[in-house]
């Protein structure tokens, strides 16, 4: 039984990078994403100049020869600090949404999946913590463990679940009566399992789209955390807390703006892409070719 | 009094609008401009016809009981609704009458007699008499009321023994009410700034009615200076108070030289933000706006705008160092600090406005006063010390912490200040902001390394920097003490016959501090503000302080 199981799951796997591999957009994305990755891993070993080192005679400069992204108002290059800024967003991106990715799957799955007293009493737990101001929260968790980057990536992922663990759930519940599922029920199986080898496959569409939603969001309230002394302090930098100050000066340094913009915006739409052909790519009500 | 300066908001994040705030400047910036192209007139335009001034007054003030406010904003709104005994002179600062029509000096400087105007009245028009000050300061004196500014009433005889508590009967102080009309104070020393001090507003008077009828007098936090409760003597009467959104003030009927005041009424906008103020004032919703972003200046500079004002202003950027961080303690390593700052290279390139790099605390000039400076830029001296105190090239010098209130122009000069220690001294340097109150309740438990501050001058002379830095001064948080010093302040500088003698003196006293280093001075300020045209008599002076009164709008502007 267990073996038939493990094949059709990694059948889904392998047909849903047969699907991946049609969509050109999502390539498109995925490529992208690599791309950043991986510049993000070799910054320190291609960046052309230091992110901290200032020249406050040069002062902003916009796009030259030595500096092709231009200078910021210390003088600092900014391409350096674009890619600087673009480890720290990626990391609180990736980790603080996999975090919000693992509870929330597993909160939702289980409300959804059980139904009645254990939903509501989940489901209030959930309505509790929205309730909670999210400043305090994160503002308390920063007075006891002290100011961390890793942790504030955790304290992000700690808020964020929240949303997705209510669409897993209202997802599961619309599956959990479904005729396959009863199908899994009579056939013996346990209830874990069917959670994890039939109900969650099953709400990945809705979930990947939200979590390509999850990361820019959380790459912005990094930047608002660390504007307001809870988050990275300079010399260091995000592409959030750079766009940040590129709006402050925006009618006069335009590039300060515009370049961590689209990089964040790239980010972005790769994201939006990928999560799409993975949506469908994964979804394992569509029909295989 | 303290200056917050120019500070800029964060976008509010919601939970679920995290992403808007870009758009939502963009959203900000079309509204204003829409405001200021549409065919409604602008609030320039049609304050000017109607006679109401708009103010940009940079945050919300936290209370407008002159006896508990410590800040610049508070202040603008306070002396328009309270008026002191003398007022100063919108270009020279000298003494002028105010609510006393007159008064004597004893030959010694020691005892002054007020005579107060006849028709002198509160707003609600209660008469106003000599009995009003003397209640006011008793007031002041209470240490439950927790009068941050109490020691400006220390010129008066008995008033620090009495807020000692070292006599408790309030008859000891130097101040009587002859009549009604007359008023007597009595001085330990022949104190020179003491008719400016007059015109501080922890010293204005208070309405003993209204406070008793909200509270007790020592009580803070009373209801009495809210929107229609406040009860002043100043040539404006506290109108509308909306939380966050404007405060508005229009003529005093009661007031003693109503037939002067010109403009009809004043409205305050807190505006924290300098970006949106500047953009508020390009669309023609602000007369006035309290600052403008570093970067815009020279935009401004470049077409040479009549709106821009830079001015002397009379106050110093500073450092403090706590001396109880254990790195900090030895002042070989304060003085390698300040002199591995180059003030220049942050005045031209960062502040852009005009600032003087500043090696003393007091403010060049202050009263013909010129301080002498032992302090320099010399990053080679500063790498020698700090290899006397123990940490040749900086090795073994634990990371420091600089704190700061969140603000962009903060923050910059952290930041190249940041990287000028880790260059010239190879230290590292962290920087932590906080906002506005946290960063005082903190600065002020001693729980910081080194902290950034700033000091306006509430009256002109060199014992308003100075006077900072006594043991245990309420504004001093440095935990720096030195005896030798509080006597030149205390008793030596004001027993002086002449003033040549007394500047001497404060120089004494000046480079003690600057030798011992609690606290690094950056640059001397400057005021930088946009004025529109039309608001006419709003004269330079260093205290920044306009006389709402001589105001008027030129309408064909």
């Amino acid at each position: 039984m267990n073996s038939s199981i493990e094949e059709n799951s990694s059948s889904l796997w392998k047909d849903a990078w047969i699907k991946l591999s049609k969509n050109r957009l999502a390539l498109f994305g995925l490529a992208i994403l690599c791309i950043l990755i991986i510049t993000s891993l070799l910054t320190p070993l291609i960046a052309p100049y230091s992110y901290e080192a200032q020249n406050l005679e040069l002062g902003a400069t916009s796009p030259s020869i030595q500096h092709w992204l231009g200078t910021d108002i210390f003088g600092r290059d900014m391409l350096t600090r674009i890619m600087y800024g673009g480890r720290v967003s990626l990391m609180v991106g990736f980790i603080a949404t996999a975090v919000a990715l693992v509870i929330g799957i597993l909160w939702g799955a289980v409300a959804g999946f059980f139904g009645g007293r254990v939903d509501a009493v989940m489901m209030r737990i959930v309505d509790m913590l929205y309730a909670l101001p999210f400043m305090i929260f994160i503002i308390l968790l920063m007075v006891v463990f002290g100011r961390n980057i890793l942790l504030l990536f955790f304290a992000i992922g700690a808020v964020e679940w929240l949303t997705m663990a209510r669409i897993v759930r209202s997802q599961v519940m619309a599956l959990r009566n479904q005729e396959f599922v009863e199908a899994a029920n009579s056939l013996g199986l346990s209830q874990w399992t069917i959670i994890r080898r039939h109900i969650i496959p099953n709400t990945l569409g809705p979930v990947i789209v939200y979590t390509t939603l999850t990361i820019p969001s959380v790459m912005l309230l990094e930047a608002f955390l660390s504007f307001l002394g809870l988050g990275i302090q300079p010399p260091q930098s995000s592409w959030g807390l750079l766009i940040n100050y590129g709006v402050e000066t925006m009618e006069e340094f335009p590039w300060l703006l515009i370049f961590p913009g689209i990089a964040l915006s790239l980010t972005l739409f790769a994201l939006n892409f990928l999560g799409d052909g993975l949506r469908d790519a994964l979804d394992p009500r569509a029909s295989k070719d | 009094m303290n200056l917050k300066n120019d500070h800029y908001t964060v976008f509010k994040a919601s939970k679920h609008k995290k992403c808007d705030f870009i758009f939502l400047s963009i959203l900000l910036a079309t509204c204003v401009t829409l405001t200021g192209c549409g065919s409604s007139e602008t609030n320039v335009v049609a304050g000017n016809k109607s006679g109401t001034l708009y103010w940009g007054n940079g945050t919300e003030p936290q209370s407008l009981d002159p006896q508990i406010a410590t800040g610049v904003p508070e202040h603008h709104v306070i002396s328009a609704v309270m008026e002191g005994l003398v007022l100063k002179d919108r270009k020279t600062l000298e003494p002028r009458p105010g609510v006393a029509k007159t008064w004597d000096i004893s030959n010694d400087g020691r005892v002054y007699t007020f005579y107060l105007r006849e028709n002198a009245k509160w707003s609600n028009g209660d008469a106003h008499t000599a009995h009003d000050y003397v209640w006011s300061w008793w007031r002041a004196l209470q240490t439950t009321l927790g009068n941050q500014y109490a020691y400006m009433l220390f010129p008066i005889k008995n008033a620090k023994r009495y807020y000692d508590g070292e006599t408790s009967d309030f008859s000891d102080v130097g101040v009587k009410a002859i009549d009604n009309r007359t008023l007597q104070v009595t001085l330990t020393n022949p104190t020179p700034y003491f008719l400016q001090l007059l015109d501080h507003y922890s010293l204005f008077p208070v309405h003993q009615a209204t406070i008793e009828k909200f509270g007790r007098a020592d009580e803070r936090g009373t209801r009495w200076s809210y929107e229609g409760n406040l009860v002043g003597n100043g040539p404006y009467k506290l109108e509308e108070w909306k939380i966050n959104r404007h405060i508005t003030v229009t003529k005093n009927p009661y007031y003693w030289d109503e037939a002067n005041v010109s403009i009809n009424s004043i409205v305050f906008k807190p505006v924290d933000n300098a970006v949106t103020e500047e953009r508020m004032f390009r669309a023609g919703a602000l007369h006035v706006t309290s600052s403008i972003p570093a970067d815009k200046i020279a935009i401004y500079q470049e077409k040479s705008a009549p709106e821009l004002k830079i001015t002397p202003y009379l106050g110093t950027y500073f450092y403090r160092l706590n001396i109880n961080t254990p790195q900090l303690q030895d002042k070989r390593v304060r003085r390698a600090l300040g002199m591995a700052i180059d003030r220049k290279q942050l005045v031209d390139n960062i502040t852009k406005g005009g600032q003087i790099p500043a090696y003393t605390m007091t403010p060049p000039g202050t009263m013909g006063y010129f301080p002498e400076s032992t302090l320099n830029f010399d990053p080679e001296a500063a790498k020698r010390l700090l290899a006397e105190a123990g940490y040749p090239n900086g090795e073994g010098f634990p990371p420091i912490e600089i704190l700061y209130n969140t603000n962009e122009g903060h923050r910059k000069i952290a930041v190249a200040l940041q990287e000028m220690w880790k260059n010239y001294l190879n230290i590292d340097i962290k920087l932590l902001n906080q906002e506005w109150k946290v960063y005082l309740a903190t600065e002020s438990a001693g729980d910081y390394q080194i902290s950034r501050g700033g000091w306006i001058g509430d009256y002109v002379d060199p014992n308003n920097f100075l006077d900072m830095f006594l043991c245990n001064g309420g504004n001093n948080r440095t935990g720096w003490c030195n005896e030798e010093y509080d006597r030149l302040i205390l008793e030596v500088a004001p027993s002086q016959s002449s003033h040549e003698q007394r500047l001497k003196i404060f120089q004494q006293a000046e480079t003690i501090l600057l030798e011992d280093m609690p606290i690094i001075p950056v640059y001397t300020y400057t005021s930088i503000k946009l004025l529109h045209p039309s608001v006419r008599n709003f004269d330079d002076n260093i205290l920044n302080q306009a006389m709402y009164k001589d105001l008027y709008l030129d309408a064909n502007l």
